[in-house]
């Protein structure tokens, strides 16, 4: 937040008189503004010569703050939203869009959990050339595990778009490899500034984020002594939905196993995790053969429970 | 990956860096003119700069930058795979190799130098026999590697508690910088000293996937490739034994490929388990005295599955 200093050229009833006068009950920025008891503050404010001036100052920084918050909507607005921005991206897998009622939806945060081996990579590479050819979007795929393969993305974006090579289409899926929690907030960051100021590029529109895998990310971190693993797990899944909302694209994180109870396998990352994904999908891949089951564990509109079959071909 | 890693000039990389442009990824965002301008240069030279920078980005470091587990019961050859990975990364670029130097972690205690000398002869003597078969015409080609060169560019390490482990990965980075021409990491083997006797198993989570968060940056940063061979173990389910990997699920999601060496009757067989881009497949091989070797077998054959 600004030190109050900058906001003088712009406000000039913030002038040094004021700001000596917040300077005097401990309050160089507007942040401690905020965290600074008001009344106590204008009372302080009713001794001084200037008081007038003085409550108008304050009353301008509180308006200044006002305007930080996004602005109410109503349920109208936010249908009229949903409906012209929040666009369903189909996965390319006929069972899977039926199964999810057409696809991965924007601004939500999608989660893809299965053992290991069970094609959520696979299928997260076959989602972003699908994207990239059918919605004629861009696709940002964030890989910690160097699991990304330019050849199997060519693979099927031959499969779906016919045998002609698009460099544009290639040129559309930028991967970036992240191998700490650190600096996925780093790129997340820059791509929430990137992305912001570039506004509506007609057909290089961004429209999903992929990250595979985000429990690699957080498993190094979570539990042990002080909470910030939770923490830092937390802000990345709200940091997540907020891009997904914000920008309106689909996300993508993939998770692992754990042993649970009785032997049966549970997913990663614990309980706090389990409500942040708005999506939850259960992957498995049947023995000794390349078709996979998908299911939903959890989902804001539609039931869990229900299953599709799905094959990735070679 | 950084711009002084790029194929420039050192001129051309002084000013991209005292310009600001440390990244591919700034350079990727700037347009010719923008950094004709900021660099003070020609916008034919920014543009052939750019070109650089887009074709570095773009190659297929795919090859060189997967960790690799290979699992298998003991027996099976594991540490001669090792041993003769060690040795075939040496082979030089005009004899199909990768002409790099090898660095062996051994946490076993399982790595014999006479067994990685005998690989070795054997290995030049095929080298020098390859060489003869292709170029028949010209006069003997001497292959310029003898076998004590090849022990000299195993760089090995013994590690003999999990302290030491943890901080020589750590290390890794910072060797690996100081010897370029490395381009294989082999541990042999990566669970070993974390089975027995550690207490806290959410402790041995975190710390293992710490390491191979570390593994796959070194071998992202410097395209190497990261071999990790690891033991099998017997999982208990509904009463019948099954073969896992040690150190369970949370392990195996860690590594990008995994290769199962097991036992196919008399015969030793390796099956590729998971791989981003290769299908799932099984090949027959054999540990012979000159090394690892396709088998004699009948099944010559590597079978689909």
């Amino acid at each position: 937040m600004a030190p109050l200093k900058s906001l003088e050229a712009q406000y000039g009833i913030l002038d040094s008189n004021f700001q000596s006068f917040c300077a005097s009950n401990g309050i160089f920025t507007v942040e401690d503004f905020l965290l600074h008891d008001l009344s106590v503050l204008a009372a302080f404010a009713e001794q001084e010569p200037t008081s007038e001036r003085l409550k108008e100052g304050i009353t301008q920084v509180l308006s200044i703050i006002d305007r930080q918050h996004q602005p109410w909507l109503n349920g109208l607005q936010l249908l009229e939203d949903a409906q012209q921005n929040k666009h369903v991206l189909s996965t390319g897998f006929k069972g899977i869009d039926k199964l999810l009622e057409g696809g991965l939806r924007e601004g939500q945060l999608t989660e893809l959990v299965g053992p290991s081996s069970s094609g959520k990579t696979q299928l997260c590479l076959r989602v972003a050339a699908n994207v990239a050819i059918q919605h004629k979007g861009r696709v940002i795929f964030l890989d910690t595990g160097n699991s990304f393969s330019p050849r199997r993305i060519e693979h099927f974006v031959r499969q779906i778009s016919g045998s002609v090579f698009n460099e544009k289409v290639m040129s559309n899926i930028l991967c970036h490899s992240t191998f700490d929690i650190f600096s996925m907030f780093d790129v997340l960051h820059q791509l929430e500034n990137s992305l912001k100021s570039q506004g509506h590029k007609g057909d290089c529109k961004a429209r999903t984020l992929i990250v595979d895998s985000i429990s690699s990310l957080i498993t190094p971190i979570l539990g042990g002594s002080g909470p910030q693993g939770h923490a830092l797990m937390t802000s990345a899944g709200f940091l997540l939905k907020k891009l997904a909302h914000e920008l309106n694209i689909a996300v993508l994180v993939t998770n692992h196993m754990v042993a649970g109870e009785g032997g049966n396998l549970k997913p990663a990352l614990g309980e706090s995790w389990k409500s942040i994904p708005h999506v939850r999908l259960l992957l498995s891949r049947d023995q000794g053969n390349k078709t996979c089951s998908i299911s939903i564990l959890k989902h804001p509109s539609l039931a869990s429970g229900e299953v599709a079959r799905f094959v990735i071909d070679d | 990956m950084e711009v002084c890693r790029l194929p420039l000039s050192a001129t051309q990389r002084g000013k991209l860096i005292s310009a600001g442009y440390t990244s591919l990824s700034s350079l990727s965002s700037a347009s010719a003119s923008d950094l004709a301008r900021d660099l003070k240069i020609s916008d034919g030279e920014a543009l052939e700069i750019l070109n650089v920078a887009s074709r570095s980005s773009r190659s297929d470091n795919a090859e060189g930058s997967h960790a690799i587990i290979n699992g298998g019961v003991p027996g099976i050859g594991k540490t001669q795979l090792g041993i003769q990975l060690a040795v075939n990364v040496q082979i030089p670029p005009h004899c199909g190799g990768l002409g790099g130097r090898a660095i062996y972690i051994d946490t076993e205690g399982s790595f014999m130098v006479e067994r990685a000398l005998q690989v070795a002869e054997a290995c030049i003597e095929d080298m020098s026999e390859y060489s003869r078969f292709l170029r028949k015409d010209l006069q003997t080609f001497q292959v310029g590697l003898q076998s004590k060169d090849i022990l000299e560019n195993i760089y090995y390490f013994r590690v003999c508690s999990y302290t030491e482990q943890i901080a020589l990965v750590n290390y890794l980075d910072k060797f690996i910088t100081e010897h370029r021409d490395v381009k294989i990491v082999i541990i042999d083997s990566i669970t070993f000293h974390f089975r027995q006797d550690f207490d806290d198993l959410a402790l041995r989570t975190r710390v293992l996937s710490g390491m191979a968060l570390k593994l796959m940056k070194v071998a992202k940063n410097f395209s190497l490739a990261v071999v990790l061979l690891n033991q099998v173990t017997t999982k208990h389910t509904e009463g019948s034994f099954q073969l896992g990997l040690a150190l369970g699920d949370s392990w195996s999601h860690s590594c990008t490929n995994r290769v199962i060496l097991y036992w196919n009757g008399n015969e030793r067989c390796a099956y590729i388990d998971k791989s981003p881009s290769l299908r799932s497949a099984s090949a027959p091989y054999s540990v012979t005295s000159r090394g690892i070797r396709n088998s004699t077998s009948n099944y010559k054959r590597v079978k689909m599955m």
